[in-house]
């Protein structure tokens, strides 16, 4: 009877986890008010004259800003734009999750995404996170009754739905999953038309379209979304050989479109923005927050702000990490843009109008006008989120001369001052200069002041519900204990060990560097372990002093017991470098990355072994009939040359020459997909027919293990992978 | 209930631990033993506080320069306070006559040159000399084998414990050094080379000594240091 209470106990903990996780997710991915409908201008407001009827919106995917600003970048006609003047230059601040989809979102409404958008953004089929029913710039152009054009990443088609005249979308997602897609599409009939993929074909899908848009009249806003050099990074990283060509690529595009708005009449009051949606870390890939994923470049380009007279020096050196002249948050794109465009700026807006672009206007009331659109709709928001402060123009917090406020007080002192110093100026009907840049720099004080604070809210967490949540996973833990405790203490040593495996790993996650190099932490644990039980065994053996008779049989158990313990600990040493993970040391060099790709030889050699023993292992497995090990041989050799098929077009730089070119003749206009259906078609008629062999044959040549089964497509489709990702150990 | 059932405990019934081939090594007699013994670990520990930015600054010219500091601080500590291999009687009786005979005979001059210091007064210091000198032979033989043997076994591995293979061998085998130094030194010293006690330092059976605590302190703490790396502060 005792033990059903124990059971329950178990039970209860197995209950509880979910149940914990579920309540300290809703705390994690806090709901956000947002604020419905289009921003409109008032009635009688005065709306500062716009200064470019169109824009050509090109972004570039994972465009960092040293990849146009220093002096090792491409894009030299860019930077002679910057020296001229035609362009404004920024690194503009995108924060994490520095992602394409969360990035798009903070551009283009100007708020600042949750972590919840990073599900969203590869859930992909989820319509829920479609900013179709939020205000936007891009809804602003189409309110006005403008035609809005894309090419480029079909996310934004997803974003969008129904936003775009015309549109031709790729998808940006066959880099990471481009196994899985493999698969998905050879069972799906979907088109693979960018399959044998190379770092220029989803590019060149966007950029045969541009002459013929260039010279349509229709359109007052065209997105282009480039996705090439994000791949590049992907695979090869930012140091890659294909990085200098694809920023020239680029950069080309910049020439073609600065030309045709400094020629086309119709395009003579256009707006050309270039920016990346996120940056790179040192291994190409993003996601986090390291200073190369969260610092993108940003560019306003026209003639026209060659009128400002601020040509700037390019290329220049970095002034700290990665950021190039002065740093701007992503969302501030959002009211710059629209104040340019003549638009309403979107309701659910926290950027701030980029000071460097505000004397585009003469006038300096147009000037004050502008900000104070901004200010007036960054209020809204404030007092939508804060409803407990008031923000009325006429209360002065008493604390405001103190010197040292902050968060919303700082925010309530800000916005009464520019108030004050606003009313001063309606009652002084004379404008003098000097007022009105004291009335800027408030404003903008006080607009900077509320983007720190709401910034800061729009991530803020529902602490009840992550304390409540970490109590009922606590008490899961609780319940556990007697189970665990029975378990473990007959296994002394082993059972400290796990405890105290459990522990540290725990007291880790509170220091992010250990959160983030995760993997030192178990190479660190596994190898003392491992070399813990050697010397246990060692000790052990000792204690069994060799007889006379067994003297040699010992010896020999004990040297192969020795040679044992040194392989294992060398294919351990073997395996931690495989692969580089973590953040600190990604760039470093790693055998899948640049041993294996400099010898070709070892990396096939290796593959072949593994098809090989696959092989073996499948034939042996059966009684010796006539057809299995024919049928056998030929799947694999099937899959073999579907793995080779597969690495000349995905990643032909594994294969020298010679070898592209021979398996290419193999290849002769067969479509990969059909390999791959051969491949898999293969596979299972391996399962069925050990299935019937199995049963036919009474007297199994040796006993088949059941689960031998499900394992035999996995270990032939791990083998699929590109070759250098993962170890093709199995 | 079948749950109710204890779960069978595993085979802990470890014979009981047979004696060590070697007796625990203890600490020579004398007053100067005794005293520096306790000094040498401060001093080891100063040594490290007070070198320890250089050694952040260039690590390989520090640790460089720093093991003929170390190799004199462990020499004078193995020299004045540990006994030379074979120079305690083999209770196992498994070495031969010939040794044990050597032994005595050592003895028998030590005490011959005490006694004779002591009758004498004045050539004591002569008398420290010649044990110096007596004790020099297996100190500079025991250091020749830490250098040549224990460094690179050391270094080997250290490298199976994930120190890199490619880059950084000067800085490896440095490392290597200063811990062969540390744990191997004194033990080489102490033991000779006896397969049968080396057996059991490596199994981890020898009783935990000065000797042998200090190289599994090495080894421990060696292993411990790995944890900050990670971090990037």
């Amino acid at each position: 009877m005792k033990a059903v209470p124990a059971n329950l106990l178990v039970f209860a903990a197995n209950v509880l986890i979910p149940v914990g996780i579920l309540v300290f997710s809703f705390g994690f991915f806090p709901y956000k008010p947002l604020i419905p409908g289009l921003a409109t201008f008032g009635r009688s407001e005065y709306v500062p004259p716009r200064i470019f009827d169109k824009v050509i919106f090109m972004v570039v995917d994972a465009l960092r800003s040293d990849f146009v600003f220093s002096n090792t970048s491409g894009f030299l006609f860019t930077q002679s734009l910057i020296r001229s003047g035609a362009a404004i230059p920024f690194t503009a601040y995108a924060g994490s999750p520095t992602v394409t989809m969360p990035r798009l979102k903070a551009i283009t409404t100007g708020s600042v995404p949750s972590f919840l958008d990073v599900i969203l953004n590869i859930a992909e089929s989820d319509t829920s996170s479609t900013l179709a029913y939020q205000d936007t710039w891009l809804a602003q152009i189409k309110a006005k009754g403008d035609r809005l054009v894309m090419y480029g990443d079909d996310t934004w088609l997803k974003l969008f739905p129904g936003m775009f005249s015309r549109a031709d979308g790729t998808t940006s997602f066959f880099v990471s999953v481009s196994r899985t897609l493999l698969f998905t599409q050879s069972v799906l009939p979907r088109k693979l038309t960018f399959f044998p993929q190379d770092f220029t074909e989803v590019d060149t899908n966007v950029t045969r379209h541009i002459p013929n848009e260039l010279a349509q009249h229709d359109w007052s806003c065209l997105i282009m979304h480039y996705l090439g050099l994000d791949h590049i990074g992907h695979k090869a990283g930012p140091q890659s050989s294909f990085m200098i060509p694809k920023q020239n690529e680029m950069d080309s595009i910049v020439t073609q479109v600065y030309g045709a708005i400094e020629q086309k009449p119709h395009l003579q009051s256009t707006l050309f923005v270039l920016c990346g949606d996120h940056g790179m870390n040192d291994a190409g890939n993003h996601g986090g927050s390291s200073a190369g994923e969260t610092s993108p470049a940003l560019l306003f380009i026209s003639p026209k702000l060659q009128s400002l007279g601020a040509g700037r020096d390019s290329p220049v050196d970095a002034i700290d990490e990665l950021q190039y002249y002065r740093t701007v948050d992503q969302t501030d794109i959002t009211p710059t843009l629209a104040g340019l465009l003549g638009l309403p700026i979107p309701l659910n807006s926290l950027g701030v109008f980029i000071p460097e672009l505000l004397d585009m206007w003469h006038l300096g009331s147009q000037r004050i006008q502008l900000l104070n659109q901004n200010a007036k709709q960054f209020l809204r928001i404030l007092k939508e989120t804060h409803s407990a402060h008031s923000f009325d123009d006429s209360t002065v917090p008493s604390n405001c001369y103190a010197g040292s406020q902050s968060g919303l007080d700082e925010v309530q002192c800000a916005w009464s001052r520019a108030q004050r110093l606003l009313r001063q100026d309606d009652a002084a009907t004379a404008h003098s200069i000097h007022v009105q840049a004291e009335i800027e720099t408030a404003l903008l004080h006080f607009l900077e002041v509320s983007q720190e604070v709401m910034s800061g809210a729009a991530s803020n967490y529902d602490v009840m519900h992550l304390l409540l949540g970490t109590c009922i996973t606590g008490l899961a833990v609780l319940f556990s204990f007697p189970d665990t405790y029975k378990a473990l203490s007959g296994h002394r040593h082993s059972g400290l060990f796990l405890v105290a495996c459990m522990l540290l790993y725990g007291a880790m996650m509170f220091a992010s560097s250990y959160v983030e190099e995760e993997q030192q932490f178990w190479y660190w644990i596994s190898t003392g372990w491992v070399f813990y039980l050697h010397v246990r065994s060692f000790e052990s053996q000792q204690k069994a002093p060799p007889q006379a008779a067994n003297q040699s049989t010992h010896s020999a158990a004990y040297l192969s017991h020795t040679m044992g313990v040194f392989i294992l600990a060398i294919s351990h040493r073997i395996l931690r470098r495989w692969n580089q993970t973590g953040q600190k040391f990604t760039a470093e060099p790693d055998l899948a990355r640049i041993y294996f790709p400099s010898h070709q030889g070892s990396l096939w050699f290796l593959v072949g072994l593994t098809y090989a023993d696959v092989c073996l292992n499948l034939i042996n497995d059966l009684t010796p009939s006539f057809i299995w090990p024919l049928l056998c041989l030929a799947v694999t050799a099937t899959c073999f040359t579907f793995k080779l098929v597969f690495a000349a077009s995905e990643s032909p730089e594994l294969l020298d020459e010679t070898a592209v070119r021979s398996v290419a003749a193999l290849l002769n206009g067969i479509p990969l997909v059909l390999y791959a259906r051969v491949a898999m078609g293969g596979i299972v008629l391996l399962l069925l027919a050990s299935r019937f062999i199995a049963k036919s044959s009474h007297s199994p040549h040796r006993r088949i293990k059941g689960n031998q089964y499900p394992d035999l497509p996995d270990s032939q489709v791990a083998t699929q992978g590109s070759g250098n990702d993962e170890p093709n150990i199995c | 209930m079948a749950s109710t059932t204890p779960p069978t405990p595993a085979p802990n019934t470890a014979p009981p631990k047979p004696k060590p081939s070697q007796p625990p090594v203890s600490i020579l007699p004398t007053q100067f033993a005794r005293a520096y013994a306790l000094a040498h670990p401060a001093l080891l520990l100063s040594l490290v506080v007070y070198r320890f930015t250089s050694v952040v600054e260039n690590p390989i010219a520090e640790l460089l320069g720093d093991i003929p500091y170390l190799v004199g601080l462990q020499a004078v500590y193995v020299m004045g306070c540990l006994p030379p291999a074979g120079s305690e009687k083999d209770p196992s009786g498994s070495g031969p006559d010939a040794s044990e005979h050597k032994t005595i005979k050592k003895s028998a001059s030590i005490s011959a040159l005490r006694r004779r210091g002591k009758a004498t007064g004045s050539a004591s210091w002569s008398t420290g000399l010649v044990l110096v000198a007596w004790k020099l032979t297996p100190a500079l033989l025991s250091l020749t084998l830490t250098a040549l043997l224990a460094t690179p076994v050391l270094a080997i591995l250290l490298i199976l414990f994930g120190a890199p293979f490619t880059t950084h061998h000067a800085l490896t085998f440095l490392c290597a050094a200063h811990m062969a130094l540390l744990s191997s030194f004194p033990l080489i010293y102490t033991h000779g080379v006896d397969g049968t006690v080396w057996r059991e330092v490596w199994g981890a059976a020898r009783p935990l000594d000065a000797v042998w605590g200090g190289a599994l302190g090495t080894c421990i703490g060696a292993w411990l240091g790995a944890v900050p790396i990670p971090l990037d502060w």
